[in-house]
């Protein structure tokens, strides 16, 4: 790598990861609209998906998404 | 079935294995070789202390009751772990900045060291505590009761389990005084027990899916239709719920202990904030199977908080009901031992020590002695705990189902979250506004929630519950002001988190910090500045190295910011990415930036964002901007002035120049008209004389008239020389170059001048060469400049035996011509002089030359591209031409 090469890249990574902080602050907010929203009440009927009651997937495959994101943000925002 | 002495047989045996590793982790650590004892998972393992008894079978039972309802008390502590950013982080650099020990201990520190807080909080932690403790004793005496079916007697075992738990608890809970010594044998048991839980829970829950059931939507094919309770989804109380179980993960005293207090590495924090809700998630993954089993086959009015047990049981499971309850158990045991842990050192540090100094401030303390109270009291405290819960139990008799004693600590130790929020974000918050706050809020909940959960057996009558303390209706605990038809739970949060938020708030405003919680607050709240090592303050929470690195680069200019940083990263043993924010790497910051904008503003744009300032970052870049802007303004400037100065001197030279050109014209202005007077004189005179004597003859008339005539060609001539002097000067000569044959220039000249030649009897030498010279010249001009150099070399080439000499020869692409007398000569001091404007090196003039004509043929010379300089010979002058030579196309 050249020295022209590499100085942007600073500014980047410095950018980047004011974004990655962002994107943490947003993942609980994002897990509070979706479990402790009205848009639950969407689910929140006696559905059935592959013989499982619709509430109960909706929110164990909420709740994994979230636990998936949180894992990936993690490395992230543990990256440097 | 077992019977009650294998049953205590197999919880003997497990306690011991307990024990065991928890004994083995202590001398690891003490050794040093921690290992894995410090790894991540064992961290997040150990959060989960947060599934108690409570979760393990009252989840259950609650699922049995409600569907889906007890999934929010495990949304809450998942939305608080992915947002561990927001707070939890926050949480953690200020427990290990400030030495926190416990719940209480923040706060207090957070307000001033107050102390009145830290009792406040440690009475309600304590208050909150014991009916859980007294749940996880309820839970294991249950439990037993399902193997033996009630022949023993449960006092005596929930006594036996409590005197056991404190054993275990002192035992490795109190080998140290300093809280901040994590106890690594405690927290790899609860790690193993949260293993234990968690594997039982999903064997039972996979044995009743696959092995009862057979396959997952089969066992939603039992559940009958209202099984789910799809209409509890969202209510109030959901909302209530979640948010009860967040604060909780936060502020129940166990969870603030394991989370914070016995948290070794703050990476392990990212590590818990997915796996921590993917250990929740498997937790409650099966609840509902199995309370869906539990209703299809149990009878009508069997405890649905024992299905986890009396499932497999019911279906001869013996060895997996076994397990199941060793699950109950580890719940239950690992919740009583954190808990203990955590209340005693809250109970000694702010109750016991507190009161044992005041009463023997008389007495000299030394330090073992303070070491000696401190062991002893957390001691007594762990063992009085243990008791309290025990008692609570024997008082209450198991009445209350499980999860509503858990909600009901939940709702008690969640007013402390106002002023724990409020002190970690907001500046302005007050030990005032926290007390009113927490105080506020600890009454209301213990009127609304705690006091009515005894049903009339403690300090409200239930008469008083049903109509209000003395018939008061408006005061009744469950309707307060006759806010009724809403869950007693929301009702008490409703009340007592609005008053405790709004006197929090209100009070804070209303009051003024102490010096001393001025320096917490901004302690607490800035705690991401703090330097880690020497707890001064250095680096802002956000404005880190890369808005240094920012700053730097605007300042700077992105290649040496860029240079500079990974100097200092290298430095630092870095091998890639930005430079940690220490002293040194700040203070050579600021000297490079003082290097563009001076040392003042360097020094106060770098402690802005190092320090504590209120300015932000955007501002700071702003600034930056403009700094940058105005550098490069003055840079501009600075140019163009040096410019201007160049302007300038070439505008002074210029001037002396014309200064000197225009004495040079005046003097010539008067040599000119002192030449024209002369002739005009004599024309004058003599025309003066013809016109006033009137007997002039006409011989003497002609003799006049001729002079005058004479006189006016001289005039005439004078003027023409001035003129073509002027025109060659101004190169408007217009000279028709050609080629010419050099020979016949000098052979027209000789000719010309042959009559001066004879009368001054010169001896004239031609020394040409053989083959012809051409030049590039005007013949008429060149013709002059020879005639002019001839006339010259006659008239001032005076010697005995006059003579000149042409010579010519072709040099290069020049031809040189000489032109060589023998007379007196030139000094050398001269040579430039003669050929000025009107020059005469001496008296000795003829007339007929008014001094011009070397000027003429200098300047004739110059316009034809060639030159005439004059040089020394001995005896004489020699004046040589130079002119080009023809080119051969």
């Amino acid at each position: 790598m050249t020295e022209g090469e590499r100085t942007p890249d600073l500014a980047r990574r410095a950018y980047r990861r004011k974004k990655i902080r962002d994107a943490a602050l947003l993942l609980p907010l994002l897990g509070a609209f979706l479990l402790a929203s009205p848009i639950i009440m969407v689910f929140a009927n006696d559905g059935k998906i592959f013989g499982l009651p619709l509430p109960f997937v909706y929110i164990f495959g909420v709740w994994l998404g979230l636990v998936l994101a949180a894992r990936y943000m993690a490395r992230l925002l543990t990256e440097d | 079935m077992f019977s009650f002495n294998a049953l205590l047989a197999v919880c003997l045996g497990y306690v011991v294995m307990l024990f065991g590793i928890a004994f083995w982790a202590e001398r690891r650590a003490n050794a040093g070789q921690l290992g894995w004892l410090r790894s991540p998972f064992v961290y997040t393992l150990s959060i989960s202390v947060y599934c108690t008894a409570w979760t393990f079978y009252g989840a259950v039972g609650s699922a049995a009751r409600n569907g889906l309802e007890f999934i929010t008390i495990y949304l809450g502590p998942t939305l608080v772990f992915i947002g561990w950013w927001w707070l939890l982080r926050k949480l953690l650099r200020v427990g290990r900045a400030q030495r926190i020990t416990s719940i209480a201990d923040l706060i207090s520190s957070r307000y001033g060291k107050s102390n009145a807080l830290a009792v406040l909080v440690t009475l309600l932690a304590v208050i909150g505590s014991t009916p859980y403790i007294a749940l996880q004793l309820q839970s294991i005496t249950l439990s037993f009761s399902v193997f033996t079916e009630g022949t023993e007697n449960a006092n005596l075992t929930a006594f036996w389990v409590a005197a056991g738990l404190a054993v275990f608890t002192i035992l490795f809970g109190t080998r140290n005084v300093d809280a901040n010594e994590r106890h690594h044998g405690v927290v790899t048991a609860i790690a193993i027990e949260a293993i234990v839980k968690l594997v039982a829970l999903l064997s039972v829950g996979i044995f009743v899916v696959w092995g009862f059931a057979g396959g997952i939507p089969e066992i939603f094919a039992k559940a009958g239709d209202t099984m789910l309770h799809t209409e509890k989804i969202f209510t109030s109380r959901w909302i209530t719920l979640t948010f009860l179980s967040a604060a909780a993960i936060i502020s129940l005293p166990r969870m603030f202990q394991v989370t914070v207090v016995e948290n070794a590495d703050e990476k392990h924090l990212a590590t818990a904030s997915w796996a921590f809700p993917a250990y929740l998630l498997l937790m409650s993954l099966f609840v509902l199977p199995i309370a869906i089993a539990g209703n299809s086959l149990l009878p009508e009015g069997s405890n649905p908080d024992l299905y986890v047990l009396t499932v497999p049981l019911h279906e001869g499971k013996d060895t997996l009901a076994l397990f199941a309850f060793l699950g109950g158990f580890s719940s239950a045991t690992s919740m009583v031992i954190i808990a203990a842990i955590a209340l005693s050192t809250m109970v000694s540090n702010h109750i016991i020590t507190p009161l044992w100094l005041s009463i023997n401030r008389s007495r000299k303390v030394t330090s073992g002695d303070i070491r000696n109270v401190l062991l002893t009291s957390r001691r007594l405290s762990i063992a009085g705990i243990l008791l309290l819960g025990y008692f609570y139990f024997r008082l209450t008799g198991g009445t209350a189902a499980l999860a509503s004693i858990g909600l009901i600590a939940f709702a008690g130790t969640a007013q402390v979250m106002p002023c724990l929020l409020g002190g970690l974000f907001w500046r302005g918050a007050t030990r005032s506004g926290a007390l009113a706050g927490l105080g506020a809020g600890f009454i209301i909940w213990a009127y609304t929630l705690l006091l009515p959960s005894f049903e009339g057996a403690f300090i409200l009558s239930s008469s008083a519950i049903e109509n209000g303390p003395f018939g008061i209706a408006a005061l009744r605990p469950y309707a307060l002001f006759g806010l009724s038809n809403y869950d007693p739970l929301v009702h008490s949060m409703f009340w007592a988190m609005t008053i405790n938020v709004f006197l929090f708030i209100s009070v804070s405003l209303l009051s003024t910090p102490r010096p001393l919680e001025r320096i917490q607050s901004s302690q607490f709240v800035d705690v991401f500045r703090l330097n880690q090592d020497t707890g001064s303050f250095l680096v802002s929470r956000s404005a880190t190295s890369e808005d240094l690195y920012t700053l730097a680069q605007r300042i700077l200019g992105t290649e040496p910011a860029h240079r500079l940083f990974s100097d200092m990263a290298s430095s630092q043993g870095k091998s890639s990415g930005l430079p940690d924010p220490t002293d040194d790497f700040i203070q050579k910051l600021e000297r490079e930036l003082a290097g563009s904008i001076g040392a003042a503003s360097a020094h106060a744009m770098v402690s802005q964002i190092a320090g504590g300032g209120t300015v932000s970052v955007d501002e700071l870049m702003k600034i930056a901007d403009e700094t940058a802007q105005i550098v490069e303004y003055s840079q501009q400037l600075e140019n163009q002035s040096r410019r201007l100065e160049d302007t300038a001197e070439q505008l002074r030279q210029a001037n002396t120049q014309l200064t000197e050109l225009g004495a040079q014209k005046d003097a010539f202005l008067s040599q000119v008209s002192h030449e024209l007077r002369t002739p005009m004189t004599s024309i004058r005179s003599f025309s003066e004389i013809l016109r006033e004597t009137e007997d002039v003859g006409s011989e003497k008339a002609q003799q006049f008239l001729g002079i005058i005539q004479e006189e006016s060609q001289r005039l005439t001539r004078l003027l023409d020389e001035i003129l073509d002097l002027s025109h060659l000067e101004s190169g408007r000569g217009n000279l028709q170059i050609e080629r010419v044959m050099l020979a016949h220039v000098i052979e027209k000249s000789l000719n010309s001048t042959s009559l001066l030649i004879e009368e001054a009897g010169v001896k004239v030498t031609l020394n040409l060469p053989d083959d012809p010279l051409c030049v590039m010249a005007s013949f008429d001009r060149l013709s002059q400049v020879f005639i002019n150099l001839i006339t010259n070399a006659v008239k001032y080439g005076l010697s005995d035996q006059p003579e000149i000499t042409i010579t010519a020869r072709a040099v290069g692409k020049m031809a040189i011509i000489g032109v060589i007398d023998n007379g007196p000569g030139i000094p050398p001091k001269d040579f430039e002089k003669v050929f000025e404007k009107f020059a005469r090196l001496s008296a000795a003039t003829l007339a007929g030359s008014a001094g011009l004509g070397l000027s003429i043929s200098r300047e004739i010379m110059r316009n034809l591209k060639g030159d005439l300089v004059v040089e020394p010979n001995s005896p004489g002058a020699v004046f040589r031409v130079t002119i080009p030579l023809c080119t051969e196309t």
